[in-house]
This record gives structure tokens, sequence and C-alpha cells, in this order.
């Protein structure tokens, strides 16, 4: 089908088209801005996940399932679907506030249908016993732990999503059907990215959930699972640390990065590719660093043991050490316009990886030393109880509902008049941040 | 294609910030493969640090007295999924013996409970716990954890430890009059109650304890909670109390309790293990549940303390409590034989699928007779005994008496007698 100038383009570019205005000189805006994610952080949190607040959904799987999937939803809305089905003349004239209500509730409404409905209704009641908590129940398992394994089979699932679906925007330039359009774009490159993370699902956690159970499902999943020698475990925790890296890395060159150096490459397939791949082998870099960076800080680990020498453990901490990296990396972003806009490109990058890297362990610090306190999780670095991801996943998606749903009101509005991106640019940059002050 | 039209001078800035990127990228590369290499193991050569001499003991005797901590697993983890998760301070929980008159699910706490039964304690505990029964929240599934340990000493005397207090005041008691604890406790004949952590199962009992022996010296670890310090006070405790910090104190010859700063699961901080050296046979590891991990006792031990190998373990595990499983457990059960224990009774939260696998590995578990509430045999089961440089009955005698076992275990490790697990 021809493409027409008059065709109703919903929201594809809207981020990079829309001009966002500072309401008040810096730093205002940041720190009303900040206040106001706090403050939805805070309330959002006791009511939904704290142990000590209203629902108690961390516990933790539940919870953590629950903010994943948020995630990936909100990627899917905006990144893959890009507003879809909501008019371009909507989402500029309608109150960021009312967006931000609309657009995150109609979000929370697919997660539940893809949690409940799916994953629990369809999958687990007629493909896989372990996605659903009444079926494991019929086979013994007490209710506690059925909902517990079922929500790490489900959030597994969210964990592949959330690093595949932008790694196609970001890595491959959603090609080859970034010239297709909505909804025909999303939906193709969603089912290509659900089906890459359903293989990588089957090699990386089914082996996990296949010696979960007693006995060992030697017939459906390699048992003990393939990586367990490499790993020092058998604990599918392995692969949760690179995985959480390619997610971490897809979104530090989308953002600080500016995508370099990968863009530097000209020839578009060469560049995809380079970029899409790229960022896995930066992901593994950082996977393998990382663990080495906890043997040298708590020691050698030791296989068997529990917690902080654990090798499982481990290997989770490293994701959860990088995901401290991207708070930072996506408030200088979303609120600081990419600072700094001026110098060469390797300049900007290095001062602001060199701030994301000093901020992340600034947050890193606080949070060992306060979530017991504000958040009513447990005390120390390695109970099994304590997952730094869910309330950090928690605040991006604040974020990320501020940032793209609501035009980072009240600190920001946007300015009568939107610039047009050509379409060669569009495909290239997704955010007016990304693009280089040059 | 972008665009290709530029001149030589773009040409060279964009090889330059090639290069840089690339250089970049691949230092990063060679960083992530050195990391993971065998190269990376010579950055962990540590000096050899002095070891600790415990002393020694001639010998070792473990009864059982309870390590029947609840009764129903579904109703205990379901009261816990009910409150909010494994993190929901368990004061709050309403469980006995800290029930308040609403008797509703997470609505309680410590201030709360302690101030209708606060008058009854220790020497009116039948009334207090009557009082659990009509409020408190699921107060049948309550049991407890406790153990007497018996050193035969080198100087040919002896002395007993008590280790934890359990929680049901009912059930702990009729536990301790079963196995005669009661007159020990009363006569002076038990030199110390270590209190391994501040969990329900296995301080919560604590009054009943103090009604018997309220001078006792009592060793708690530090990361107590001001609940439970006020618990010691409330309970009627007027001997001399012992917060151990972290890190290894000897006790007396033999003996020394080890305090792991670690987080416990509902808001539980800090345990408290023993190691007792036997003359001529090696290190044995007496825990309450070891949420340290078994592995990281026994490597703290061959790291600090003077030994001639690790020689038995008796004792909860957590590694299943609740008949749940993690593959990370798995790591456990493949290299706990790598230690070369001898001896292995385990019981309470080491969980019924994880000994079933350690015999189906073939490592030397001792198994019980699964009497007074024990409810499976692969289990050092209430009122068994286990030896350690002394060969002890499987049934304290008083509970032989009282029960005699249905079942003869077979010999420890004798892998083909459990059904059930995989190796």
């Amino acid at each position: 089908m021809q493409h027409s100038e008059t065709m109703e383009r919903y929201g594809d570019g809207y981020l990079e088209e829309r001009n966002l205005v500072q309401r008040w000189p810096s730093p205002i805006p940041q720190i009303l801005n900040l206040v106001l994610l706090g403050a939805l952080f805070y309330a959002t949190w006791w009511i939904f996940q704290d142990p000590r607040g209203w629902m108690r959904l961390y516990t933790p799987y539940v919870g953590y399932m629950y903010c994943r999937w948020l995630l990936i939803i909100f990627i899917w809305m905006v990144y893959i679907f890009n507003f879809w089905p909501f008019r371009r003349a909507w989402l500029e004239r309608t109150h960021p506030v009312l967006k931000g209500v609309l657009l995150t509730g109609i979000a929370v409404v697919i997660m539940l249908m893809v949690i409940k409905g799916f994953f629990e209704g369809l999958l687990g009641n007629y493909g896989m016993a372990y996605f659903s908590p009444d079926e494991m129940q019929k086979l013994g398992i007490t209710e506690f732990f059925a909902e517990e394994y079922a929500a790490l089979a489900i959030l597994m699932f969210a964990a592949l999503a959330s690093w595949l679906s932008p790694a196609w925007i970001v890595g491959m330039e959603g090609a080859p059907w970034h010239k297709e359009r909505q909804p025909v774009r999303g939906l193709t490159i969603l089912l290509v990215t659900f089906f890459l993370a359903t293989i990588i699902f089957f090699m990386t956690m089914h082996p996990h959930m296949g010696i979960l159970y007693e006995e060992w499902q030697s017939f459906a999943a390699i048992a003990p699972p393939w990586w367990h020698t490499f790993a020092d475990t058998v604990s599918g925790n392995f692969h949760v640390s690179w995985i959480m890296c390619c997610t971490v890395v897809v979104w530090l060159v989308e953002t600080i990065w500016e995508r370099y150096p990968f863009r530097l490459i000209r020839h578009d397939w060469g560049r995809r590719f380079a970029t899409f791949f790229g960022i896995i082998a930066i992901a593994f870099a950082c996977h393998f660093f990382l663990y080495f960076a906890q043997e040298l800080w708590w020691g050698e680990a030791v296989r068997g043991t529990r917690r902080l020498m654990a090798p499982d453990w481990r290997w989770l901490h490293v994701g959860e050490m990088m995901i401290f990296f991207l708070l930072p990396a996506l408030f200088i972003t979303f609120y600081f316009n990419n600072w700094p806009r001026k110098g060469s490109p390797t300049s900007r990058i290095a001062i602001r990886t060199l701030v994301t890297l000093v901020a992340a362990i600034a947050i890193y610090w606080l949070y060992y030393n306060t979530s017991h306190l504000l958040l009513g999780t447990q005390k120390g670095f390695s109970h099994p109880q304590q997952f730094p991801m869910i309330p950090t996943i928690w605040l991006i998606n604040i974020m990320l509902i501020n940032h793209w749903f609501m035009d980072n009101w009240p600190g920001w509005k946007i300015a009568p008049a939107t610039r047009t991106v050509p379409a060669s640019e569009s495909g290239a940059a997704l955010d007016p941040a990304l693009n280089p002050a040059e | 294609m972008t665009d290709s039209s530029q001149g030589p001078n773009d040409d060279r800035r964009a090889f330059l910030r090639g290069a840089v990127g690339g250089t970049a990228l691949g230092a990063l590369g060679m960083m992530g493969a050195y990391s993971y290499s065998p190269m990376r193991h010579a950055h962990f050569d540590t000096p050899e640090t002095e070891k600790a001499d415990i002393g020694a003991v001639v010998s070792l005797k473990v009864t059982n007295i309870s390590e029947t901590s609840w009764f129903n697993n579904a109703d205990l983890i379901g009261d816990i999924r009910g409150a909010g998760g494994l993190l929901v301070n368990q004061y709050k929980f309403n469980w006995p013996p800290f029930a308040n008159k609403n008797g509703k699910l997470a609505e309680g706490s410590y201030a709360d409970g302690i101030k209708h039964i606060k008058a009854d304690l220790p020497n009116n505990l039948e009334r207090a716990w009557e009082f659990q029964m009509e409020n408190a929240v699921h107060p049948e599934n309550a049991g407890g954890y406790s153990a007497l340990l018996e050193f035969e000493m080198r100087d040919g005397s002896t002395k007993r430890i008590l280790l934890d207090s359990g929680w049901s005041y009912d059930w702990i008691d009729k536990a301790f009059r079963r196995e005669g604890i009661d007159t020990m406790l009363a006569n002076g004949e038990i030199d110390a109650l270590v209190i391994s952590h501040e969990h329900f199962d296995h301080f919560w009992g604590f009054p009943v304890a103090m009604k018997y022996a309220p001078d006792i010296d009592v060793y708690v670890p530090d990361g107590f909670y001001e609940e439970g310090y006020q618990y010691v006070k409330d309970s009627g405790h007027r001997g001399k109390l012992h917060v151990l910090k972290p890190g290894l104190t000897k006790l007396f010859d033999g003996v020394a309790v080890y305090n792991f700063a670690i987080p416990i699961i509902t808001r539980v901080y800090g345990e408290n293990s023993l190691y007792v050296n036997v003359e001529g046979k090696g290190l044995v590891s007496v825990t309450g549940c070891c949420h340290q991990g078994i592995i990281q006792f026994a490597e703290t031990a061959l790291r600090e303390i003077k030994m001639d190998k690790l020689y038995g373990i008796y004792g909860g595990l957590h590694i299943s409590p609740f008949d749940d499983w993690d593959p990370k457990y798995d790591d456990l059960v493949f290299t706990l034989g790598d230690y070369g224990f001898e001896k292995i009774g385990a019981n309470h939260c080491t969980g019924l699928l994880t000994v079933k696998k350690f015999i189906a590995r073939g490592l030397p578990v001792q198994q019980g007779t699964a009497r007074f509430g024990s409810k499976d045999p692969v289990y050092l089961g209430n009122g068994d005994q286990i030896g350690f440089g002394r060969d002890v009955p499987l049934m304290s005698p008083v509970s032989a008496d009282a029960a005699p076992a249905a079942y003869a275990p077979p010999a420890s490790g004798d892998g083909d007698a459990v059904e059930g697990a995989t190796y």
C-alpha cells in the first residue's frame, strides 16, 4: 500500500517531534518533577507493593511480575505501536494528566489480559502447568508457592521481551518493517520479538523450571541445565544476569550514548546488525565483569552456599547492579535534555557515562542503606526477598509514564508548534534528546 | 544507506570517532573476557590467617526435643501470604502468643499482644495459652524447635546447652517434660540457653524455659529487634543476657558460637550457630535454622577454626522449609558431599525433599523414628538422639518408654531406602 502524507500517523514520530519546553528556568522543573515522581512512586509503592502497605504484592515474585509486565506493555505501546490507535491530534491536545491516567489504565488492562488471559489461562491450562497457579495447586504445591513459581515463569518472559522489543527498534531500527503502517508494523515486530523471546525462554528459563519440581522433568527439559558447570550453578539467574545487562545496555545506547558508536556505520544493515549484536556483546562484557567485581569485593563465590557467597545470587546481583545504571541514564535524558549537548560526541558520551556511573553508585549505596526502612524490604544485600529490581523498575515505570504519556508535566509543556522530523530521521532517533547537538 | 556526500574532513572525523568507539568497545570486550577467564583466579590468593583454637570436647550428644515448628505448611504459608509475604514483621501476624482481641491476620503487634499475657509470664502459661487458643491466628499450628546439647568435657565433667526455646507454650512444655528438660532446667543442670535467632518457632516459647530456670544465662544474636529484647524481660528472665556480636565467640572448651549478621524472613536479623570440636573426630556444626547456609558455615569453619576435619552436622539447614524448591538448592546437594561430613542429622527447616535428595546422593544421613509429630523418618525426629564421638541409642531412653518406634530406619547413606528424589 502506498504511503500518503495525509494518512493518519497516529503517534508515529510524536516523541521526536513534540517540542517540550520548560515552564520555569532550571532547576525548578527538574526538582518539581523529581518531587512528583518521588511522591507517585512512594504512594503507589505503598498501595501496591510494600510488605507493610495495602495490597502487599511484593511477595516478591507476584509484585515483580506485575512491574516487569507493566514496563514491557509501556514499551509496546510507545516504541512498537507508536501510540496507535491514538491520533496525533489527541496526543498533542489532551491534558497530560488525562493522557497519563488513560494510557496507564489501558496498559494495566493489557497487562492483566496478558498475565491472566494468555499466560495463566491459555498457556497454563492448555500448555505448561507451571504458568498456572491453579494447575500447580492441583499437583500439590501450596497456594503461596504456586503463585510465586507461576509469577517467576511469567516475569521471565517479560524480562526477555523488555530486552528484545526495544532492541529491535534501537538495534534493528524496526527493519525490515519500519516503513509499514501501524498497526501492521507494531504487530509484526511484536510477534517477531515475542517469538525470539519464546525461543530464548525455552533455552534459558525452561530448564530452570524443569528442575524446580520433583521429579526433574528430564524428558521435557535439559536436566541438570546445560550451563551449570560453566556458570557454577544450575540456577537460571545466570541468564537473568546477561538478559538484564542486555536490557540496560539497549537503553544506554539509546539514551546517553546517542546510539554511538554504531551510528557511524553507514551501511544500513551493517549498522543494524552491529548495533543489535554489539549491544549483546557489551552486555556480556558487563555480565562477566560485574561478577568478577563482586569476587574482588566479597571473595570468590562458593557453589552450594547461599546468599552473598553463592554463584546464583552473584549472577542475580549483576542484573541488580545494572538496573542502578539505568535510573540516572534515563533521568539525564528525560529531564536534563541529555546534558551535555555541546562538544564532540566522544566527550558528551564520556561525561554522561561518568555522571551515570557516579550516580548509580550513589543510588546503590542509598538503596541498601535505606530500603528496609523506606520500602519495607529486608536489610542486607542478599536476602532471598531483597529484589532491588522491583522498586527500581517501579520507579522507571513512573518515569516512563511521566515522560512518554504526560510530556514531562508539570515541569514541561508542549509548545504550540511542533517540529516535523523527516521520515528518514524519524527511524534513527526516537526522542529529541537523542539528536546530536551539533 | 545514509548520506555519503561528505568531504575529507568529515571522513577523517568519522574515522577517528569510529576508531575511538571501536577501541572502547574492544577494551570492554577484553575486560569482559578476562573477567571470567581462569586468569582471574590470580586475584583471589588471600594470605593464610591465624585460626582460632576453640579447644575440644570428648563427645557430643544431641537430643532432639522438638524439630516440629508447625504442623501444617499450608496454614503457615497461607498466613504469610495473607499477611503480605515473607517480609512482613513476624509480630504483626497475630500469631500466638501475641494475639490481640481482634484476632485478625496481620493486624497484631507485640505491644497489643503482650498486654494480654504479661501477668501470666512465666508461671501461669496454661492461662496465657488458653487466651491464644481463643484469639490467635492458627494457634493449633504452633510447635517449636529446641534441642539439648550434652558435652563430655576433657576433664570428665558434663556441660549442657539448651538450643532454642520453641514456640507454643503448650507444645514445648510437654516436649520438655517428655525429655526431662524441665527437671534439668530446674536443677541448674543446663549451663546456658542459646537462642539461634528471633524467629517465632525458635524464640517465642521463651517463657517456658523461664518458668523452670529464670536465672539461666541466655545468649541471643546481635540483631534482635526491640520487641525481642522486651520479650526476654517480659518473660521474667533474671539471669545474664549475652548479645553475641558477629563472628566467633568461644563459650567453653571445645564449644563456640558464630554469629552471622544476615537478614532473615519475617523481619528477623542475625543467627547464632554452634561449632563443637570433637577430639579425634573433627568439627560438628549445630544449627537452629542455618540461614547462612551450611556451606557458608563449613567454609567459615575451614577458614577460621583449628580442627582435624569437618565431621558432623545437626539441626535445621533451611533449604526447603515449606516443601518449596529452587534449583539453586540443587547446587548444595551437588556439593555438600565434597566437604567430607561423616554424620548428618537433619530436620526442621531442612525440608523433607532436601534430605531425600541427600540420601539419594549417598550422603551419610542419620535417619530417625518419626515419632511425636515428626512427619517422616528421613528426619532425625522428635525424641531421637545423635552422637558425635560416641554411640548413643537412636531414641532417647525416656521417649522410648513413652513411644517405641514402629519404624526402623536404614543405615545412613543408604540411597536405595528413599523414593521420590532425583539423583
